[in-house]
């Protein structure tokens, strides 16, 4: 049981404090609409947005379900009270990497050592195979502005106190 | 006009048929394409938006600053790219103090982000600078007697405030008007605006359940169609559709529509070379490229 007296009010202030949120009326057109609500366990995101509006916390840390978004961004636009629940589900996903540097996605950091979430510099042999001779203009051949890419996120706090997953 | 020509990670690496397919045709209607020098990862709505915004607009802003260097709009065919960079470049031109931290954390690469440049996707310069005339100009090899469906990127529609460029975001035609200028039959189904599912983290996550998302959208095109094949614009659609196939043809099941993106299709038709331009799939194209005469 949760008492609901003891809950933080005030989270939603932290997770996404334009307050758009608060205006959410429960109708559920963004979970009728959604990919990921076939998911198990499915993202409900109205759920998401009330756990957020009654301070649900610890639940809300816990809750893998905003990582199964497909980005698609269907809710937002049928939102009917211009809550933008897909930028909700972001600020979760960000919320929960503030709490929890496990959280921060692998990706990231693969952008952050090779610019790319694909190795689009060591695919020659396939590129060969269709025409594709020349040689990509990808970020490694450049390897001082790489330097500064890298030195322009390190000043971000988040990257920098978690610089050890960036860093080789 | 000319385009500066944003990759992205997976058609370069994965599918450089299609960017095989856009470098050929593009040119031969007049749009020319200019390589990004030192772009970078979009950034994917999976990683630095869902870190950091800061570090999100950051990152929009130094590719969106090559075209701005260049003094060319960007031209993207994967719809995650398109989105992440339209929706990066809204933030930054409607929030004055977001777009003065992303050029602070520019400053010491000698960038900056004015909100001078576009990214377009290819269906909009396809349709609304290209124009259908132009297009079916283009055709030596039409697609007589062909039928297709259409899949349309949800990046591409949603929000339409961001990322539209139809009239609606509501049953929009354009791919659909594209393909028909290529002599094709396009069918409508029930699910035919249903997403691919293939984005973001819900495949990975929940697999069965993304499997069975997808079978439902064939399942509709093989009850309510007689399609030929499926065309797409998106690298996440084209790969998903045609992978998930093969995921779904077990147990005695057997799912095999061809999946082509646009631009393949429409490089077919104006005569380029099937190796080059649409050799990379899973399932099958062999009985649609057959028919191509």
């Amino acid at each position: 049981m949760i008492d609901l007296d003891t809950t933080n009010k005030s989270l939603w202030q932290d997770v996404s404090p334009e307050g758009d949120l608060l205006f959410c009326y429960s109708c559920s057109t963004c979970i009728v609409g959604c990919p990921a609500s076939h998911a198990d366990p499915p993202l409900l995101i109205r759920n998401l947005v009330r756990s957020v509006v009654l301070g649900l916390e610890d639940e809300l840390l816990d809750n893998d379900t905003p990582w199964t978004c497909v980005t698609c961004s269907r809710c937002e636009e049928m939102c009917p009270m211009g809550v933008e629940p897909f930028e909700v589900v972001l600020a979760l996903r960000r919320w929960q990497c503030r709490n929890d540097e496990t959280r921060i996605p692998m990706a990231s950091a693969e952008i952050y050592k090779r610019g790319y979430t694909q190795p689009v510099d060591k695919a020659e042999e396939v590129r060969a195979t269709v025409g594709l001779t020349a040689q990509l203009p990808t970020i490694n051949l450049f390897p001082e502005l790489h330097q500064q890419f890298k030195d322009m996120l390190m000043q971000i706090d988040v990257i920098k106190n978690a610089n050890y997953m960036f860093e080789d | 006009m000319a385009y500066g020509f944003f990759l992205g990670c997976n058609m370069p690496a994965l599918r450089p048929d299609v960017e095989r397919a856009i470098r050929l045709t593009m040119p031969a209607l007049g749009i020319e394409l200019q390589d990004m020098d030192g772009y970078v990862c979009c950034p994917a709505f999976g990683t630095f938006p869902s870190l950091d915004e800061e570090a999100h607009l950051a990152v929009s802003a130094w590719n969106l600053s090559i075209g701005e260097q260049k003094g060319v709009d960007i031209l993207v065919e994967c719809g995650s790219c398109y989105s992440s960079l339209r929706s990066g470049k809204r933030l930054l031109d409607r929030h004055e103090d977001r777009r003065i931290r992303a050029n602070e954390l520019l400053a010491k690469t000698g960038r900056s982000y004015q909100g001078k440049v576009t990214p377009k996707h290819i269906s909009d310069v396809l349709l609304n600078e290209v124009g259908l005339p132009a297009i079916r100009a283009a055709v030596k090899k039409p697609l007589e007697g062909l039928r297709a469906v259409v899949q349309y990127p949800c990046h591409t529609l949603y929000p339409h405030k961001t990322v539209g460029f139809e009239e609606r975001s509501v049953r929009p035609h354009g791919l659909a008007d594209l393909v028909e200028a290529l002599g094709a039959t396009v069918e409508h189904f029930s699910l035919e605006y249903q997403c691919c599912g293939g984005a973001g983290g819900f495949h990975g996550a929940s697999k069965a359940e993304a499997n069975q998302f997808a079978k439902s959208k064939l399942d509709a095109i093989l009850a309510e169609t007689k399609a030929d094949f499926i065309v797409v614009s998106c690298i996440t659609c084209l790969m998903h559709l045609d992978n998930v196939q093969k995921e779904l043809s077990r147990d005695g099941a057997s799912y095999a529509v061809p999946v082509f993106d646009y631009n393949q299709i429409l490089a077919l038709c104006m005569g380029f070379p099937v190796k080059e331009v649409a050799s990379i799939c899973t399932v099958s194209r062999d009985p649609v490229v057959d028919r191509i005469r």
